[in-house]
């Protein structure tokens, strides 16, 4: 096997068309022998060593890229493939475990690996298969064929005719059919030549033959169908063939997506059919795949299974009606795929490089990195990263911190920091940088014998040398200036509506309740400013009993008086800064003026602040209207809307906000933006503040301390006690021939490629786009490295290092196979918000569209040609959400409509939010959570009652086999954003990360809304909140809820309580947040569908 | 010997223009190769902005009023362009976005840089000719 036939050329696709017609007959054999030694192949490379791949290489692979030679994407251990073969592999998924099992193969070569074909084989021919296991299956065929075969031998092929493949006759068709009629599996053989397969099964020649056969058959084999055939082939065949063929091999499982269409069996269909077909694990085939060693045998024809994989995943379809005007019939809304398990990374990259980072700190849109300009220039999607340096691991799986003593190991040339991937030569003596290729000395202490495989002795004890995620302790070379403590510094609005609304209460008993647990432990500075038209300092210096107010009125000339005291220690001032905190709402009280002098402020707390850096959080809750900064009332207009200045109102109106931004970072401060008015506060301009300097911006349109309560107090204490890094620095290197080029989020750009972050913290992430500077690549791998250099809250310089290695590829179906749908959204939605602020919103959406029809198209054009489409839309199966992402984005508060639509300022805060959100965070918003929970209260509260009656509980478990102490709500069964979902005797939960939406159907039994809200129970739900009360229900809804809150408390969602019917409230709340219905002028799901696969077919 | 005078005047102004148009796109190619950190290079070049765009009109106008209505015609889009980068607040460097806009400021200035050069020669053209012309009239 492993000799496949050495052609390596993955990239064969071209061929395809021809298989076809030949194959077709052919084929299923073909693949059938073929597909023995792919499949084993396969298996085999799941596994890291995967050796089975190409026989001998492939154990070579894992992590080195080293045997990869042949196959572009050496990375991959298995793999190899990567261009080509891919397909045949669909590895990643849970194919490969199975697959595993067979591994072993590899001599035999021929007989383990059928366990791939079931398909056809199987069912009937097992027997044969059996048996000698893999001889058998592959005897029959084996026979000799002519190893040659030209592929487009087809012609011999087709003579096969007979049998099995009778149905054949119609290619296509044929080959799934063919496979039903497995029985005769045995014509594989022939192939080629002698038609008859059919008899051969039962011998099967021998091991040797097998070899040979397998070579041999390859040739045909491969061609067509197979493209799994270890030939490089992948060619055109693969998918064909194996969607003919086999159906189902094991990994049915993998496709799961497809719509259901499973339908495996059925023989004869098109080959759409078996596209989504597949899986079908039906006949046959399946078992195969699993098990191991016998079963295939046993089908020993079957035709490659992975073949088949291989094509299923290589693709999704979906069926539209071919003709024009008819989709609706055509398309299935159920069948439409959905995220309705939330965000899955995939599993593949990280399973064939072991050593690279987290998922949860660096994705990539794609893993494959295209080879050459012109092939990145067909991927029409951005390629490029998201990176979450900072992200909270589980428990257990912590960052390992690394002292050296002696300085820490870098690549002289570029810098690099010791990894994983680097190597060691020389006896230890010297180490080889991934990066840049260049051979480093070791340096004496670092020092350490390397052993015959070239790892070294002490690896166990080196985490920087095994994991993908370290943290170094940085020594004084990395410092310009002592490591700064934590410093929050309040900028606090007490004029009337800050007064009026509560907020200036609940802010002074967050930050109090916060004193203890702001990290820094003793070393923590803090400083208050309030102003409303002037501007008020605290003196709190220690000695003080009670803190002094200073008032300056002069806006045009700030200065700062007392500056040594204004700033202190908060834990030797502690009292002072809560008496201080203590009177603050009182202080206030009588307060009217209405006037802001924001811009004045921001200054005093510039001036305060630029010795030292820190946190600077701002609670703003008028427009400002005083001094410099100043703002005008510009949101209002209309008109601008549709204009070629409608972009205007969503940039800073004034370029005071820019500059503080620019001195902001430069003096390592970081701004966090709390914005609370009721009316227009321009948050486009405010929340530049926040972008620039690695902040954030919260809004809280309307506050009413007595809603909105609880949200600010979560989200203002986490701010707060959440581990922060300060002063940060942040770089990621990247492989020659490649380059990062633009970056996206909340930060501001120190040098070309340097990310100044004033603070950073897990829930802030960033992206950066990629771009080849050379036309081709020739390193198999390519690796990349963040670094952030910060201070930690303990004072303590740190390096956090993130490396990751990606494969090269040739091919681009290997681009889309291993395209992650997570990071490329999350990018996607970074450059359109970018769009908005410098185009329309109608241009930033229709940019995403063209971005998607364009990948679609081109990816269409990949396969299009060898299978017979027409009337379907085809997908990669990583990219199966894209297009409700896709539709989502464009729905997103930032690109939703036009003026009437979304308020500017709530627009704008969501841009500045989306734009640092990490990526599960920002798929949940996109596709929010839908459940359904009556029937679960129901049960539960049922069970609860019996449970009171004790007499009844036996009964009840007999029953109902749950008991109600045991039971938990799966919070994982979401349902399709659509009125459809929504059932009048329901009561659903709606969460999108940033609020609840509990809507309560219109039939829905009035006990539970009782229990629910008691003595509102009628009344508008508008001031209605849902709390806990004394009974059964109500405690097991909050538990529901807790629980969401819990998976994610970067946010807190407030609960807005709806009734079926209550417009606008339903509407505005509800409705407009169910993306796959159609609104106020935006697509629904199938009509974006028809739509995207129209745009699609033209000029395809 | 007046246009003699006048071209020699515009050969100067045009070298002034040329000076901080290249001084400016040093700054930028400081930063891109990171020799100097954008804040500076961004107040350095704002610095020079404003006075390019005064000494651009005057010569202009300059051109104007000594008759060299063809000149003069040559720098009105130049001048145009300033104009109304100026009424749209864009004339200065971004300092937050900088390095997105590294590639299109440089791509300004190179152009701007190309126009004067070739003004620059037309001047001296001009220059030459009449001090040639003004040889004959005195032979």
């Amino acid at each position: 096997m492993g000799t496949e036939n050495p052609n390596p050329r993955n990239y064969p696709l071209r061929p395809a068309a021809t298989p076809f017609a030949s194959p077709q007959s052919s084929t299923p054999f073909a693949s059938q022998q073929s597909s023995m030694p792919f499949a084993s192949q396969r298996s085999s490379t799941p596994f890291l060593s995967s050796g089975p791949v190409v026989g001998s290489e492939a154990p070579v692979f894992r992590p080195g890229p080293p045997a990869a030679s042949n196959f572009q994407a050496p990375p991959f251990s298995g793999r190899p493939l990567v261009g080509t073969e891919a397909p045949a592999f669909r590895p990643p998924p849970s194919s490969r475990p199975s697959e595993v099992v067979r591994p072993p193969p590899p001599p035999s070569s021929g007989g383990p690996p059928t366990s791939g074909f079931q398909s056809f084989p199987n069912p009937p021919m097992p027997s044969a298969g059996q048996v000698p296991p893999p001889h058998i299956s592959l005897t029959g065929r084996p026979v000799i064929a002519p190893p040659t075969r030209p592929p487009p031998g087809p012609a011999s092929i087709f003579s096969q005719p007979q049998p099995p493949l009778v149905s054949m006759g119609s290619p296509p068709q044929s080959l799934k059919t063919g496979q039903p009629n497995p029985n005769i599996p045995p014509p594989a053989d022939q192939h080629f030549s002698a038609p008859r397969p059919s008899s051969q099964p039962s011998s099967p020649p021998t091991g040797t033959s097998y070899a040979a056969g397998r070579g041999i058959y390859p040739g045909y084999a491969n061609m067509q169908p197979n493209s799994v055939s270890q030939d490089p082939p992948m060619q055109p065949a693969s998918f064909q063939l194996q969607q003919g063929g086999y159906g189902p091999p094991l990994q049915s499982a993998s496709f799961p997506l497809q719509q259901g269409g499973y339908a495996p069996r059925a023989p004869p269909t098109s080959l759409l059919a078996q596209q989504r077909g597949y899986a079908p694990i039906p006949p046959v085939s399946t078992p195969s795949g699993i098990y191991p060693g016998n079963q295939f045998q046993q089908h020993g024809i079957a035709p490659p299974v992975a073949a088949q994989q291989g094509l299923a995943e290589d693709f999704s379809s979906l069926s539209l009606g071919s003709i024009p005007g008819s989709f609706d019939a055509g398309l299935d809304i159920t069948a439409l795929p959905r995220p309705l398990d939330g965000d899955v990374e995939p599993k593949s990259f990280s399973d064939m490089y072991q050593m690279n980072c987290k998922s949860r700190f660096l994705r990539l849109t794609t893993s494959g990195i295209p080879n050459s300009q012109s092939l990145a220039s067909r991927w029409h999607l951005p390629i490029g990263t998201v990176v979450c340096p900072l992200a909270e691991t589980p428990p257990g799986e912590e960052v390992p911190i690394v002292n050296f003593a002696t300085g820490i190991i870098r690549c002289r040339r570029c810098r690099t920091y010791v990894n994983p991937y680097v190597t060691f030569t020389d006896n230890g003596r010297k180490w080889r940088c991934n990066i840049c290729s260049l051979l480093n000395d070791v340096p004496s202490d670092y020092f350490a014998q390397v052993d015959a495989s070239g790892r070294r002795v002490d690896l166990d004890q080196r985490p920087e040398l095994i994991k993908g995620s370290v943290e170094f302790i940085a020594p004084a070379e990395y410092m310009v200036r002592p490591p700064m403590p934590p410093l929050y510094f309040f900028l606090i609005d007490v004029s009337i509506s800050a007064v009026k609304s509560g907020m200036l209460e609940v802010m002074a008993q967050t930050i109090r309740s916060c004193l203890d647990n702001l990290p820094g432990s003793t070393r923590t500075q803090i400083c208050f400013i309030t102003y409303d038209s002037t501007i008020h300092f605290y003196n709190m210096k220690s000695s003080l009993p009670q803190p002094q107010m200073m008032v300056i009125s002069d806006l045009d000339d700030v200065f700062v008086p007392l500056p040594d005291d204004l700033l202190v220690n908060l834990s030797e001032s502690r009292s002072v800064v809560e008496a201080f905190l203590d009177s603050l709402p009182s202080m206030f009280q009588e307060n009217m003026n209405v006037e802001s002098a924001f811009g004045p402020a921001l200054k005093a707390a510039f001036l305060v602040m630029s010795q030292l850096g820190g946190k600077l959080l701002i609670f703003q809750n008028t427009l400002p209207s005083l001094g410099a900064g100043h703002l005008k009332l510009r949101g209002d207009d209309i008109r601008i809307y549709g204009t070629d200045k409608e972009h205007t109102i969503r940039l800073p109106e004034d370029s005071f906000y820019k500059q503080m931004a620019a001195d902001f970072t430069k003096y390592q401060i970081a701004v966090n933006v709390y914005a609370f008015s009721d009316k227009y506060t321009d948050i486009a301009s405010l929340g530049t503040l926040a972008k620039y300097t690695g902040g954030q911006v919260y809004y809280y349109p309307n506050f009413q301390a007595s809603i909105h309560k609880d949200k600010l107090k979560h989200e203002l204490s986490r701010d707060l006690t959440r581990e922060t890094a300060w002063e940060a620095v942040m770089r990621i290197r990247c492989g020659k021939g490649v380059r990062f080029t633009s970056y996206h989020g909340n930060f501001m750009l120190r040098s070309t490629d340097l990310l100044a972050l004033p603070a950073v913290d897990c829930d802030k992430a960033y992206a950066a786009q990629l771009s080849l500077e050379e036309t081709l690549l020739t390193t198999p791998t390519v690796y990349f490295q963040v670094a952030l250099l910060y201070t930690s809250s303990s004072g303590e310089r740190r390096i956090r290092v993130h490396t990751a290695a990606a494969p090269v590829v040739a091919d681009l179906g290997e681009m889309y196979r291993l395209a992650d749908t997570g990071a490329m959204i999350s990018l996607l939605s970074r450059l359109a918000i970018e769009k908005t602020l410098s185009s329309k919103l109608e241009e930033a959406r229709n940019a995403i569209q063209h971005r998607i029809v364009k990948a679609l198209r081109e990816y269409r054009n990949l396969y299009a040609v060898q299978h017979r489409l027409s009337g379907r839309m085809i997908y990669p199966e990583s990219l199966k959400f894209l297009p409700l992402y896709g539709l989502a984005l464009c729905k997103s508060l930032p690109l939703r409509g036009g003026y009437s639509d979304v308020q500017l300022d709530e627009r704008s805060a969501a841009a500045y939010t989306m734009m640092a959100l990490p990526v599960k965070s920002l798929l949940e918003l996109l596709y929010p959570n839908l459940v359904r929970v009556d029937e679960y209260l129901v049960k539960v509260s049922l069970l609860h009652s019996c449970f009171l009656c004790w007499s009844m509980i036996w009964y009840v478990s007999y029953l109902l086999p749950m008991s109600p102490q045991t039971e938990e709500f799966d919070i994982k069964k979401r349902l399709p954003l659509t009125v459809e979902s929504l059932d009048t005797r329901g009561l659903y939960i709606f969460d999108d990360g940033f609020r609840f939406v509990v809507w309560f159907g219109k039939a829905l039994s009035p006990d539970i809304t009782k229990n629910l809200v008691g003595e509102y129970f009628a009344t508008d739900f508008s001031k209605v909140s849902l709390s806990q009360r004394d009974n059964y229900l109500s405690r097991k809804i909050m538990e529901i809820l807790n629980q969401y809150r819990k998976s994610d408390p970067s946010y807190f969602q407030l609960c807005h309580l709806v009734r079926q019917g209550d417009q606008p409230r339903e509407g505005f709340f509800l409705l407009t947040s169910l993306v796959e219905d159609q609104t106020g002028g935006a697509n629904g799901y199938a009509d974006w569908m028809s739509l995207l696969y129209r745009q699609v077919q033209q000029n395809a | 010997m007046n246009e003699v005078l006048a071209w020699l005047l515009f050969f100067f102004i045009l070298i002034a223009l040329l000076v901080m148009i290249v001084f400016q796109l040093m700054c930028l190619a400081d930063l891109e190769f990171d020799y100097i950190n954008p804040y500076d290079s961004a107040s350095r070049i704002n610095k020079v902005v404003l006075p390019e765009f005064i000494t651009q009109g005057v010569l202009c106008f300059l051109f104007l009023v000594t008759g060299h209505w063809f000149m003069s015609l040559l720098c009105v889009p130049y001048l145009y362009y300033n104009v109304k980068l100026y009424n749209q607040r864009q004339h200065l460097v971004d300092v937050t976005e900088i390095f997105n806009l590294l590639n299109w400021e440089k791509k300004e200035r190179l152009f701007k840089l190309g126009y004067i050069i070739l003004l620059l020669f037309m001047c001296l053209f001009w220059m030459i000719y009449n001090a040639l012309e003004d040889d004959g009239h005195s032979i």
